[in-house]
């Protein structure tokens, strides 16, 4: 299986001792007979890196399996220099993992603020700084007016942001965002790509989702999955280049897309 | 603008108050007001939390924990209440016909609320639970022994007021046991609370109608008696069951809506 | 919003309306904390005093300006601060720490001078002894021990005596002191 990967040679480990912060080696997923990952190989360091692919191709799967939600079928996994097979350091790891599901449901009889500080002192947040913590991060996603407001009179977009505001209550230095821009106007998409980046300069930031430009305006990195595999793996101008000459698609990255995709369907 | 006394907002009297320059940020203060405010709202906003989640949180040393066992749906004071009321009919019942009501009705409640103590059936935030650091195994496990503590316990009760024999008010224990167990390996294996309350109270139904088969006697239905080691390999199936099906293996992660 | 307005939304219980009272009295009463107190006792105090504020926000009586109020409790909470932390000295100076402070500004100063000469000789000619007191407290900036000595009496006779010279003045003056 090749792997179209183009990082610069520094994002390879050239240049440094340190691990990567997420190092994935041959990792099978299944779900029932199904291969939902099929022998994926992944290494990301430090910043923004944008999951692109069609539906099915698992990137929920590679996200829940980052987030120790799943275990890994074959294969192994590193995460913050951790092993999350062993249960001490799955625990340690978790401290520092922020993670925001596809579908994340919500205790409706909740305010904003107790739903945000359950999660931190499920966290193990320490107890003296879990209230600040969490009126922090609901400054962040930008609902202090809302912050005594129950779950059931927000609207899906603060749903969302309720969401964020949980995965980055505890400084992570791993964030995963299965697509977290779900019912956010583009204002406030503007205002999460700020909060990527601002994550992404101090640990990694995973981000899955189909909207091509959220990926082109907040990444330093992309990947492309299809069918359990990564396909490509790059700069977003990387990608952009994958495309030149190919048909389809409103804008040049989408155009690299296909053509990725399009390439490793032939 | 209100505030100080005898403060004007002229500009001669802002070039020689200390007071106006600060509120007009002039003073590089080194005071980081942010920080303080952030400190502030997280007094206002947050709700106080009362006196037995301290206490909780203190014993078992997570107030993560103590508050994933408060927030338990089957320990809300309406379930509570709600099982009292059965049970109370049950003591009714009891006195009246003189049939172990309580004893029958005690461990199908108890399979109830154990189904409905944790799980993608009951907890739209079930994903994001699974990768916390307060484990959600732990969580079942708290949440589990304190229904089963809290169910036994008002069963009891109801079984010294409705005045049965001796083997009666203690006896359907060990059934409560298993029926509890058949609720929790029901809603993990299935992933939904309701299967899991079905799979226990058919269980439980089961057990009473084929035991009253054989001996016409609803009192020894309730009791082991000579079925205790058949009670004691089926809980134990059930929990293996519920471990199975709450590892991190099973990719399968439906989500309740 | 004016002030009045604000703290009555904050005491039936909206929160954004003590954003808005913080945004406007919080840089200075933490300047005014700056001068007695280092920066993260100061960031300290500044949190229990509005913690304060929300808690307390019904018991405004609307006696005089909302900003006098938020510093008396300001005063109070780093005197809090100062008892807990074994600090005495902060604590008395704290107690005497007039609202309106001393300007570093000489023309300031006059001017405060001058607002206080007026009050005084409002109070009439029985604050003769009064007005000596709160010249060499306030105008000479001088620590109690010194002003007990330089008047020959026990310092906890000064303090009764500027207690009852405040009282005076915030009559005279309508709530500032």
């Amino acid at each position: 299986m090749t792997v179209i990967d183009e990082r610069p040679a520094a994002a390879n480990g050239a240049n440094g001792h340190r691990p990567p912060n997420v190092a994935v080696r041959d990792l099978s997923q299944r779900f029932g007979r199904t291969r939902v990952l099929d022998g994926l190989d992944l290494e990301i360091g430090r910043g923004v890196f944008g999951l692109l692919g069609p539906n099915g191709a698992g990137k929920t799967t590679l996200l829940r399996t980052l987030a120790t939600v799943l275990s890994p079928a074959g294969g192994s996994v590193r995460l913050l220099g951790f092993d999350p097979s062993d249960a001490g350091e799955r625990r340690a790891f978790r401290r520092r993992l922020g993670y925001l599901p596809q579908s994340l449901g919500y205790y409706a009889n909740f305010t904003v603020f107790e739903f945000v500080e359950y999660f931190a002192l499920l966290k193990e947040i320490p107890a003296a700084r879990v209230r600040p913590a969490v009126a922090r991060a609901i400054e962040r996603v930008e609902l202090e007016e809302r912050a005594r407001a129950k779950l059931k009179t927000l609207s899906g977009g603060m749903l969302r942001r309720v969401g964020i505001a949980q995965a980055i209550v505890n400084e992570p230095d791993l964030l995963l965002l299965d697509e977290p821009t779900a019912g956010l106007d583009p204002e406030q998409r503007v205002s999460f790509r700020a909060l990527l980046r601002e994550f992404g300069a101090r640990g990694t930031v995973i981000v899955s989702t189909h909207l091509v430009e959220d990926v082109g305006a907040a990444c330093t990195e992309v990947g492309v999955m299809d069918r359990g595999r990564i396909l490509f793996r790059g700069t977003p101008d990387g990608l952009v280049e994958r495309g030149v000459g190919f048909a389809a698609g409103d804008s040049p990255l989408e155009r690299g897309y296909g053509a990725v995709l399009a390439a490793s369907r032939s | 603008m209100g505030g100080m006394h005898g403060h004007s907002d002229g500009a001669a009297h802002v070039a020689t108050c200390a007071d106006c320059q600060a509120r007009a940020g002039l003073r590089g203060l080194d005071v980081d007001l942010n920080r303080v405010w952030i400190g502030v709202a997280g007094e206002v906003w947050a709700r106080e939390v009362g006196w037995v989640e301290r206490t909780a949180g203190r014993l078992l040393r997570s107030p993560g924990l103590a508050r994933a066992l408060l927030t338990t749906p089957s320990l809300l004071l309406s379930w509570l209440l709600a099982s009292v009321a059965v049970l109370a009919i049950g003591v009714l019942a009891t006195h009246t016909s003189g049939e172990p009501w309580v004893a029958l009705l005690a461990p199908g409640l108890a399979g109830a609320a154990i189904a409905y103590a944790y799980g993608p059936g009951i907890d739209p935030a079930f994903e994001l639970s699974r990768s916390m650091v307060v484990s959600d195994r732990v969580v079942l496990l708290a949440r589990g022994l304190a229904v089963f503590a809290l169910n036994a316990l008002l069963g009891l009760a109801a079984s010294l007021v409705a005045g049965q024999a001796v083997g009666l008010t203690w006896g359907w224990l060990v059934p409560m046991t298993m029926v509890s167990a058949l609720g929790l390996a029901g809603a993990t294996l299935a992933r939904s609370a309701n299967t899991g309350v079905a799979v226990a109270l058919a269980g439980w139904a089961m057990i009473v109608l084929a035991g009253r088969a054989e001996t016409r006697d609803l009192a020894a239905a309730v009791t082991p008696g000579d079925l205790l080691p058949l009670y004691f390999v089926g809980t134990a199936l059930c929990l293996v069951a519920a471990l199975y099906a709450t590892n991190g293996r099973r990719s399968e992660v439906t989500l309740w809506r | 919003m004016d002030d009045d307005a604000l703290l009555a939304a904050v005491a039936a219980g909206d929160d954004q309306s003590l954003r808005e009272l913080f945004e406007r009295h919080a840089p200075w009463v933490a300047g005014r904390l700056r001068r007695l107190l280092a920066p993260s006792a100061v960031e300290d105090v500044m949190q229990e005093t509005f913690v304060a504020i929300w808690r307390g926000a019904r018991t405004y009586q609307g006696g005089g300006p909302v900003g006098a109020w938020i510093w008396g409790i300001a005063r109070r909470q780093a005197a809090l601060w100062a008892r807990r932390h074994g600090r005495a000295d902060l604590e008395r100076s704290l107690e005497t720490m007039l609202e309106r402070p001393a300007a570093d500004d000489p023309a300031a100063a006059a001017a405060n001078r001058a607002d206080l000469a007026q009050a005084l000789d409002g109070l009439g000619p029985e604050a003769d002894a009064q007005r000596e007191l709160v010249r060499l407290v306030y105008v000479e900036d001088r620590p109690l021990a010194d002003v007990a000595r330089l008047l020959g009496v026990p310092e906890g006779t000064v303090k009764s005596r500027l207690f009852t010279v405040r009282g005076r003045l915030r009559a005279a003056l309508g709530g500032g002191y």
